[in-house]
């Protein structure tokens, strides 16, 4: 058996997975240090950089024993670990930690973007997933349209010029005055307002597939400062219905112009309801199939990173032990 | 027993191994802050060059600061990885008692003041008393060169400045009238090889910060303030 142990600091999740050749996950272990954000209404990067070394040492040894692994001698092929992208003083915490374990052991390791980690993910919990995919990538810090022939053949059809979709969420949340993150807030409230009570703009509808979500921020804003009297729920709705449409009609156009055999949802912003609700409509009316990640797999998880460094291990070179990390690593860089 | 010692308190990417047959090594591999691009590979050279596999190591001695907040991280981080890898014993030391072994052992004698440059214009700094050993009289501190130098010329006692903070402010400290200036810039790696000998292990170690992280700092003065 082959087994891979995953490791994942890019932002505020400490993670650690032991993934086997099948995708079948053995191990999977997440720390958020979440709750020390909230105050500050999003990610403070040192607080992040400081967690992250006070975890990840117990957060390792969890996953090797949930795995059944002897941490002095497991029986592990490689090692994969995120390099990029992702908050630098994180990055560099699974990155030392995952090269010593690779000296150590005397067990190769790579560096995986974690962007490709992402769309590793539908392959951990879908077993006959068939290619080619289409899939939406939608997070705190990333929104693209992916169309992948295969594992780790991927092209980048389109991302956002501006803000991601997790950021307008955080930001109009915290215009409206409510908690970090601003994700499950809204969709929470949105369940019981109306979707057209305010008039916002559906931006992008070009032909390409790039999104964009500043403008979306800024109309709500000026709508609610001119209609004073409308209720969050109300405000919530509107805004969520916007934002969940735009995705969806640039996932529309790109299974109107590929020919894919199905369709998946993928990043934080996939645990959102109406994000969700929405995809598996679309895939029905194209008859495709439809892989909607659950909670845990649409979180940052090593899961994902381990399964994406099982490939990178069996198809490529492994990394060297001089490797740095990359905070802005693009998906389309991606060889 | 096999020793590595890991430091990476300052610009410098520094490691020191000691075998039980009494082999001993030491280097300083990079001195630009490429503490992440650095280290791992140094370790692997400094293990070859002692003849030894990572596995035989039997304690693994890492700095855990004062210093670079982004360099402490990727020693402790590594010493981490190596020590659970390797089956280890993993204890941490002070960038500014290494520093006060490294003085010892150059002779220096009397009051010693260990200064890490901790940037933004501040320093780290805690006060020993050097004669056969090294003994803290101060607990390890954030101050601005200014004022350590102001205190010592107040003081006007004999006191001698070591580490790459009295090294960057040499200007402030070179005039004190009664002290005088060791030049030690990196913390000796050799010296965590000794003093983590007799420490107890530790389960979990921790860098020592001695400052909060900036948001943390103006949040805190935002709420006073309000
Ligand atoms: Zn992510």
């Amino acid at each position: 058996m082959t087994l891979v142990l995953g490791i994942e600091t890019s932002c505020d999740e400490t993670a650690a997975a032991v993934v086997d050749e099948n995708f079948r996950v053995l191990s999977s272990i997440v720390e958020s240090s979440i709750d020390e954000h909230r105050a500050f209404g999003g990610v403070v990067p040192e607080l992040a950089g400081r967690a992250h070394v006070t975890t990840i040492g117990p957060v390792v040894r969890r996953a090797l024993d949930d795995a059944g692994l002897d941490p002095s001698e497991p029986a592990i092929a490689g090692l994969a670990v995120t390099s990029g992208p992702g908050l630098i003083g994180s990055l560099l915490v699974g990155l030392s930690t995952t090269k010593a374990l690779s000296l150590a052991w005397g067990v190769p390791y790579v560096g995986v973007n974690h962007l490709e980690g992402h769309l590793f993910a539908p392959l951990l919990e879908s077993k006959d997933l068939e290619w080619p995919l289409m899939t939406l990538l939608v997070s705190g810090g990333h929104s693209l349209i992916v169309r992948q022939s295969g594992p780790g053949q991927h092209e980048v059809l389109g991302e956002t010029i501006d803000d991601a979709a997790g950021e307008a969420y955080d930001k109009v949340a915290r215009w409206l005055g409510l908690g970090y993150p601003g994700g499950p807030e809204i969709d929470r409230l949105a369940k019981d307002g109306l979707a057209d009570a305010l008039k916002l703009p559906v931006s992008m509808i070009g032909d390409d597939f790039d999104l964009s979500f500043s403008g979306l921020k800024t109309a709500v804003v000026r709508a609610t400062e001119a209609h004073r009297e409308i209720s969050l729920e109300d405000v919530a709705a509107s805004f969520q219905s916007a934002l969940c449409e735009q995705l969806l009609r640039k996932l529309r156009q790109s299974l109107e112009r590929f020919e894919v055999r199905g369709v998946a949802l993928a990043g934080g912003v996939a645990a959102n309801s109406a994000l969700r609700a929405g995809v598996t409509q679309l895939a029905k009316e194209f008859g495709l199939e439809c892989h909607l990640p659950t909670m845990a797999m649409c979180t940052d998880n090593a899961a994902m990173v381990a399964a994406a460094g099982l490939f990178r291990l069996s198809s490529g070179v492994p990394s060297q032990l001089n490797l740095s990390a990359r905070p802005n690593w693009q998906l389309a860089d991606v060889t | 027993m096999n020793i590595l010692a890991i430091e990476t308190a300052t610009p410098a990417c520094a490691m020191a191994l000691r075998t039980s047959d009494g082999v001993e090594l030491s280097f300083v591999v990079d001195d630009e802050r490429h503490h992440t691009e650095a280290l791992t590979p140094g370790i692997r050279d400094l293990l070859i060059q002692a003849g030894i596999t990572p596995k035989a190591i039997d304690r693994v001695v890492v700095d855990r600061g004062p210093g670079l907040f982004t360099g402490l991280r990727v020693g402790i981080a590594t010493a981490i990885g190596f020590a659970l890898g390797a089956s280890a014993d993993l204890v941490g030391v002070t960038s500014l008692e290494l520093l006060a072994h490294g003085a010892l052992r150059g002779g220096v004698r009397g009051t010693l003041v260990s200064a890490v440059d901790g940037r933004r214009g501040e320093v780290f700094v805690q006060t020993f008393e050097l004669d056969d050993d090294v003994t803290p009289v101060s607990e390890p501190i954030v101050s601005i060169p200014q004022s350590v130098a102001d205190e010592w010329t107040k003081r006007g006692d004999a006191v001698t400045f070591t580490g790459d903070g009295v090294a960057r402010y040499e200007t402030l400290f070179l005039p004190l009238a009664a002290g005088a200036i060791f030049d030690q810039r990196v913390p000796p790696a050799l010296e965590a090889l000794r003093l983590g000998l007799d420490r107890p292990k530790e389960a979990l170690i921790v860098p020592l910060y001695l400052r909060e992280a900036d948001a943390v700092a103006n949040f805190t003065t935002r709420e006073r303030s309000q």
